[in-house]
Parts: structure tokens; sequence; C-alpha cells
């Protein structure tokens, strides 16, 4: 029998054993291929530039998270796998195989369990690429085409990563195996880890992953400029640490302490779970880290999913603020124009205001491209009034303005206010950054400051000024009609510069932010379904392993309900520990968010964390449900 | 056989036991007749197949009879529910196996507090008696070992502890020594030894080795399926070793 035969036999024999270390990476491929999917796919086509990027880098960011994962997963698992397979494979050590033969037939296995995963996995990843293009087009009734069906470059990558890192550990595994004595490959399944580890080494552990966790935050936090997006980055990288250093030091240090203290550990039958969560979590820290990291992404992808279609809501209101716009020189166009929309429309409110238009080399700001208009502060305050707009603010010293500007849907600049700029070499300090939508439409073309009126008076000569004139119509079933007649109007006025803008409230152009939120939405059933099922597979596959430990309980006669519970509060507190973590986390990782997007996403936090614990609970009753029938508990 | 002592805990009567289909049956025990009284010391001896173990499964509710009765401390047990038998064993039963059987993500000492915790003693009163009992047994210095830590036959004195530790009615003990080296099988054997003549417990062995036996009060000699005759220890033990030896080989068995 040729060596590739006997691997494949081996293979074949034990594929029972391995399906759910298959599983599990065929799942960790779909998830890390879908999202290569969305990054090479049209639907960031839609998007304007900037925020192409913004959404880019958040996917690349979440990618990274993920990548981390697979890195660890198939880490854990390949060591598991060598491990168990080392007993086994020393037999042949006794035949007579040379230990290069023996790590090769490993290294085979090895090669055909990946592969199995990856076909798994790309070719459920392509089925639910496709499933979740028919959702999309469902939730959103797009205008977007998008192609989710397969493309090579994001299949090839996926490929790539994944190979990467599993030829890492498949060789690693060889090189053990190589260097092995016969004799530590047949004690290899009868060594006893120690299940207490070195209290102090843990401390040390869990201190540096509350700290790392704790500037992760702070750097979530962090009010920020240009450096927006390194924070943002360093945030998830500290973060995915920090989860990892605090599960592996706080938690078996919190379980050890409460097995030394007996009068805890012996009431209410804890002894027969809390010994059980200090023998797992060795082996088990790595796997709960990384559900609460993808739970994290689960929470913070549906709430910027909810927030989507809030802001969504608002911005469509912001555009509707008026229907017809007009810019020009001259002071004296309200006439006119109110008696062409007054034609076929009723006028529910309308508008009028000047703004000095400054040679934008004057003005001074690190958010280049951004085009600035000069309001002066009286007249503003007119025109609230008249819309019947809030106005909070107080009268402005001469080195103070404040920024009214345009609704972003994700901004990496977080610090608004205290910020110094420049206009026309002078120094003013941003009391402000509002996004009241005063100028209508015109906020999303530009931004406007607002200063003093004397220092509007001052800048006056060195400007342009033009008059806005705003309406709003109640019925816009004439709509195309009025714009038709506002141009012929344009067009009759020769030798003057009118500009106008006419905003269709039936218009569909932003529906790409609720492709956004539909995106958000499946992010967020990848990244729960993910999280449950890897921390299913792995209790599932823990109590085959805790079958012999049940058996000898239930031979000294301990109930099977007593078993069941001792059960159901150690699997409780493995997934409350870890939903805990993630809920204390998702208040800084949605804040950050809420930063992002200029809204208080408190609510939308609340929301969404109580969505995954329903979402965690099922998952926990089918893991008990599993766990019992594994241990061999009889049901009633 | 002993129907003069005073009270039964174990009363067989008529056992049979037949494994197998219609048509392919094996009657592994014909027909057993026995009575344990308390403070008994009980061996019993025979060759591979000869029923020991599933007697022993019988007695301690792990295994049904095919026919007849088995009464323990006056219950009859095929008249019991699942759980009445899940309370009969935590309660008035201590097992000893072969294999230990210790858990082994738990402390001695919390192995051996295990059975009473699950019976709602208080903290205080669990580390109290196991510290006494493991400190009969020798094992006081070992408590917060973990049994891969503690050597075979601590562990099997740490399994009797646990088996002890609710003072049981009665103890079954399956092979006890079998995975010991003569001198741990020796350490044990004396401490059951001591716990027997202390009145702490009852003990019903399964042994196929004729030292094991000999630290027994009563050595009963089961081949193919029936009870074949019984020895008494008399003043030594190793004259009661020597008979048992005799017994074996007249029997013709190796006795394993």
């Amino acid at each position: 029998m040729t060596m590739v035969k006997l691997a494949f036999l081996n293979f074949k024999n034990g594929f029972k054993h391995y399906l759910s270390l298959i599983i599990s990476q065929a799942f960790t491929i779909l998830v890390l291929y879908n999202f290569q999917n969305i990054i090479h796919s049209r639907a960031f086509e839609v998007l304007g530039t900037r925020n192409r990027e913004y959404i880019q880098l958040l996917m690349q960011m979440v990618s990274f998270v993920l990548v981390c994962f697979m890195f660890f997963f198939i880490w854990y698992s390949t060591n598991v796998f060598l491990t168990k397979r080392k007993k086994e494979i020393g037999i042949y050590a006794f035949m007579g195989l040379s230990n290069e033969t023996i790590g090769q037939m490993y290294l085979l296995e090895t090669i055909m369990i990946g592969l199995s995963s990856l076909v798994l996995g790309i070719g459920f990843g392509t089925l639910s690429a496709g499933l979740f293009q028919m959702i999309l087009m469902e939730i959103s009734g797009l205008s977007v085409e998008i192609q989710f069906l397969p493309k090579i470059r994001p299949v090839l990558v996926t490929i790539g990563i994944y190979l990467a890192i599993y030829m890492i550990f498949a060789i690693k595994g060889y090189v053990n195996l190589v260097k092995s004595s016969v004799l530590t490959m047949i004690l290899a399944a009868k060594q006893n880890e120690s299940f207490r580890q070195n209290k102090w080494l843990l401390l040390l552990k869990g201190i540096m992953g509350a700290g790392i966790l704790g500037l992760g935050y702070s750097l979530a936090l962090k009010d920020s400029r240009g450096e927006a997006m390194a924070n943002a980055f360093g945030a998830v990288v500290l973060v995915t640490a920090g989860v990892y250093l605090l599960f592996g030091g706080m938690l078996p240090i919190g379980f050890q302490a409460a097995a030394e203290k007996k009068e805890f550990l012996y009431s209410r039958k804890r002894v027969l779970w809390v010994n059980n969560m200090i023998f797992r979590i060795r082996r088990n820290y790595r796997t709960y880290a990384i559900v609460c990291i993808l739970m994290l992404c689960s929470v913070t992808a549906l709430a910027l999913g909810f927030a989507m279609r809030e802001r969504y809501q608002s911005i469509i209101h912001f555009e509707n603020t008026y229907t017809f716009q007009l810019i020009s020189q001259r002071p004296d166009l309200d006439e006119t124009a109110r008696s062409i929309i007054a034609q076929d429309n009723e006028i529910i409110s309308s508008s009028r205001i000047p703004v000095l238009n400054l040679d934008q080399s004057r003005i001074e700001d690190e958010e280049y491209g951004q085009e600035y208009g000069i309001l002066p502060y009286s007249q503003l305050q007119k025109l609230a009034e008249e819309m019947g707009m809030e106005f909070p603010f107080q009268e402005l010293a001469e080195d103070e303005v404040i920024k009214i500007s345009h609704m972003y849907l994700l901004s990496m600049i977080t610090q608004r206010s205290q910020k110094e700029i420049h206009i026309n070499g002078q120094p003013f300090c941003q009391v402000t950054d509002v996004t009241i939508p005063y100028l209508g439409y015109l906020q999303e073309r530009m931004s406007f400051y607002v200063v003093n009126d004397f220092v509007y008076e001052r800048l006056r000569p060195v400007g342009e000024e033009l008059y806005t004139y705003n309406y709003k119509i109640g019925n816009p079933a004439h709509f195309f009609q009025t714009r038709e007649r506002l141009d012929e109007m344009i067009h009759a006025q020769e030798g003057d510069r009118i500009a106008r803008v006419a905003i269709d409230p039936n218009s569909n152009e932003l529906d790409w932010i609720k492709v956004l939120y539909s995106i958000c939405v499946f992010m967020f059933l990848v990244f729960i379904i993910a999280s449950g099922s890897i921390m299913f597979m792995k209790l599932y596959n823990d109590a085959f392993e805790e079958k012999e430990r049940y058996q000898i309980m239930m031979k000294m006669g301990i109930d099977q309900e007593i078993l069941k519970q001792s059960i159901a509060a150690e699997l409780a507190t493995a997934y409350g520990v870890i939903f805990f973590v993630m809920a204390v986390s998702s208040v800084f990782s949605v804040k950050a968010l809420a930063k992002m997007m200029f809204s208080d996403l408190t609510l939308v936090n609340l929301v969404s964390v109580a969505v995954v614990f329903a979402i965690l609970l099922l998952w926990y009753v089918l893991s008990f449900k599993a766990y019992g029938r594994n241990v061999g508990l009889r049901g009633k | 056989m002993k129907e003069e002592r005073g009270m039964p805990i174990a009363i067989i009567r008529n056992l049979v036991k037949t494994y197998g289909s219609k048509g392919f049956q094996t009657k592994v025990l014909k027909g057993i007749d026995l009575t344990i009284y308390k403070h008994d010391f009980i061996a019993l001896m025979g060759p591979s197949g000869s029923g020991k173990t599933t007697l022993l499964n019988i007695l301690s509710t792990i295994d049904q009879p095919t026919q007849g009765t088995v009464a323990l401390d006056g219950q009859d047990l095929a008249q019991m529910s699942n759980k009445e038998l899940s309370k009969l064993r935590r309660n008035k039963i201590g097992f000893i196996f072969q294999d230990y059987n210790l858990l082994d993500t738990m402390t001695l000492q919390d192995n051996i507090a295990l059975p009473l915790i699950l019976n709602g003693v208080s903290s205080q009163a669990c580390i109290q008696k196991v510290e006494t009992l493991a400190s009969v047994f020798g094992l006081s210095g070992h408590l917060k070992k973990y049994p891969y830590q503690l050597s075979g036959g601590q562990k099997q004195r740490g399994a009797a502890c646990r088996a002890l530790i609710t003072e049981p009615e009665i103890l079954f003990a399956d092979e006890p020594t079998g995975a010991l080296d003569s001198k741990s099988g020796r350490d044990l054997l004396e401490c059951l030894k001591m716990v027997n003549a202390n009145g702490q417990a009852t003990i019903f062995m399964v042994t196929h080795d004729p030292f094991c036996a000999s630290y027994a009060n009563d050595v009963y000699m089961l081949s193919d399926g029936i009870i074949t005759c019984k020895l008494s220890k008399g003043a030594e033990r190793k004259e009661f070793y020597d008979r048992i030896m005799d017994l074996q080989a007249s029997m013709g068995g190796n006795g394993s």
C-alpha cells in the first residue's frame, strides 16, 4: 500500500472524528470568503469615493479580525489534532517506519483535511453569497446591481490566506513529528496537562489583557483628526489582543480562586462544574476570546445597520428641507422665483440669506477638499426664525465661528469643537459644529462658517456675496414642470449667474445607504452564526471528551437531573462570560461608531445587544441539549 | 451460610442472569443464594467468566437480574424506580473500581468530598470529614493534588475514601488491587480491614487474588455461575491465605 493510500484510508476512517474540525474550519473560510466577496463586489461602486474608502477600511479591519481568528483557530485545531494522532502514529514507528515517513503521512492527512475544509468553505460560501444577493434585493428593492456570484479574486484571496496559515501549522506539525522520539509519541495521548497554571503568570496576563483592552477602548473613543484611521485600526488590534489576554489570564485565575474557596465550591454543587471550567479553560480560552470578538463585530455591525437606517431617514429629511434653491448675485430674485413656483404649487416655507463666497485659499481647515461659505450671524438667526428651526447659539465673539456642515454618514474625524481655523489669515476658534439643515441641500455640497456680523462686514470686500433663495413646496406632483420653468427663467436672465438646485422628493439616489444597511444586517447574521456555531462545535466536541467523566459520576449514583443542572451552569458560565465581555466592549465600539456618525447610538447599542442575547440563548439551548446527549445522559 | 448473624444488608435469592437473545442465550449466574450481614468482609473469588463481575454489577444496581430477587437494605431492587436506585447508590452504597474512577478534573479533596456535597452536607462538615477519613487512609498530605499527581495506590485509597465518606451500608469493591503493586495493594487492604474492624464498613469485594482475598473474613468461591464453597478465616491471615491457595489448587483453576 502506498503512503498516499494509507493516509487516505486513515483520513476516510477517521472522517467522523475530523468532521467538527473540518466544519468549523470551513465556516471560518466561508465567513472570510463572504467578506472578500463584498470587498471586491460592485456594491461599493455606488458609494462616493470617500465613503467607499471608509467602508472598505472598516471591511479591512473586520477582515483583519477574521484572519487573526483563522490563525489562532488553525493553530489550536492542528495542535489538538497532532496530539490526538501522535499516539496512533507512534504505533507505525514500532512497525519500523521512519519519523520522516510518519511525518509525511501526517502531512498528507492534514492536507486532506485542509482541502476538504476549503472545498466546503468555498462551496457553501458561494451558495450563501447567492442567498445574500437575494436577501439584499429583497430588503432594499435595489436600483444598484450587485453581483455576488463567484468572482475569481475573492476566491483566490481566501484560498491564499487560508492555505498560507494552514500550511504553516501543517509543516510545523511535520517538523514536530520528525523531531519527536517514539516514546514521546506513544506517551503523547497520556500526557497529563497540569490543570492549574502559575497564578502570577496568569495575573500578569490578565492585567496586561485588561490594560491593552482599556487602551483599545480609549483609542476607539479618542478625539482625532488626521490619524483617525490609524486609531480605529489600532483599536481593533488592541481590543482583539486584549480580549485574548484577558480570557487567557483573568478567567483561569478567577476559576482557580473559586476552586480554592471550598465554602464557595462545595455549596450548590458548584464542585461539579467549576473544576471542569478550570480544566477546559486552558484549551478553550482562545475559542472563547474569538467568539467574543466575533460577537462584538456582530453587535457593531448590527448597530451600524440600525444607525445607517436612522441616518438614511435623517438625510432624506435633510435633503427635503427645500425643494428648490437658487443662488445668485442678485438680491432681488425672490419675487420672480416665488411667482414661478407658486403657479402650480403651494409654497410651504421659504427663506433668503446672503452667503459670502471666499476664495478657498483664504480658508485653512484640515478637511481638505471641502468648500466653504461665510454666513452672518444675525441673518442666520432670522432664517431660523422664518423656517421654525432651532437656533441654540449665543452671540459670537469676533474670533469665534460656528461651523454648519452636512451630515456625515461616517466620518473618521471626531474632533468637532475648540478647533482652530484660519479665515483670510485670521485665527478663529470653532465653537461648535452643527448639522441643522439651515441651507438644505447646499450643506451637502459645501460647509459654512457663521461669523459675527462685524467680521462678516470686514470680510465682504475680499469675497463675492451671493444670495440663496430657498423654497419648499407641498405636493411634488408638478416638480418637473416647475423645474423647467425655473430653468427657462434662469436662461432668460442673461449676464446674471444663477445656480439652481432642485430636489426631487421621489428620487432614489440614496439607495446605496440601504444597500449598506442590508450588508450590515448580513454581516451581523454571518458573525452571530459564526460565533454561535464555533461555540457549539467546541462544546459538542468537549462533551465527547467528558463522556467518561460523566459515566463515572453516574456510576457513583449522581442523579441525572443534578448532572444536567451542572452542565447548564457550566455552559451558562461559558456563554455568560463571553456575552458580558462583549456587551461591555460593545459600549465602546458603538460609541466610537456614534462619534463617527454624529449621533447617539445608546438605544441602538442596547437593542443590538438584546438581539444578540436572544440569539445566543438559542445557541445555548442547542449546546445544552447536544452536550447532555454526547456525555451519555438519557432523556426523560 | 451465616444465617445466625445480626442485621442482613443484602439478601440474594435464586439469582439468575442470562445474556444474549433468544436461541443464543448464555446463563452467567445460575441461581445464587447469598446473604450479606452488617460488618461482614466478604471476598468473592472465581475464575474468569465465572460471573463475579455480573454478580457485583447486579448487587450494585448497575445491572438487573433475569430471575430471582435482590434486596438491599430491605428494599427489593426490582421494585425501585431509576431515581430511587440513584438515591440508593448515593446514600447506601459505596464503590471502589479497579481503575479508581477518580474525576481527573478535581483535586483529591474535591473527589472525596463529592458524595457529601451532593447530599447537601455543609461545606465545613465536608472539609472536616474529608480530613478525618483521609488521615485514616494516609492521604492527608495529598488532598490538594490532582489524580495525575498521585500514585496508583494513593488514587485507590482516595477512591476508597470517596466510597466510605457517606458511611454507606455496604462497600462494593471490584478487583481493588488489580492495578496496584503489592505494597500499594497491601496498604489499601490494611486500610479496608481497619475500617471494617472498627465497624465503619461492610465490604463485599470481588477479586481473583488469594492474597487480597485473605484480608476478608469469608471467601466465597464462584464457579460456572454458582457458589461452590465458602471459607471462613480463623485467627491467622497467613493460614487463611494457605487454605485459599489449597482450595484454588484443588479446584484446578488459576483464579484469574
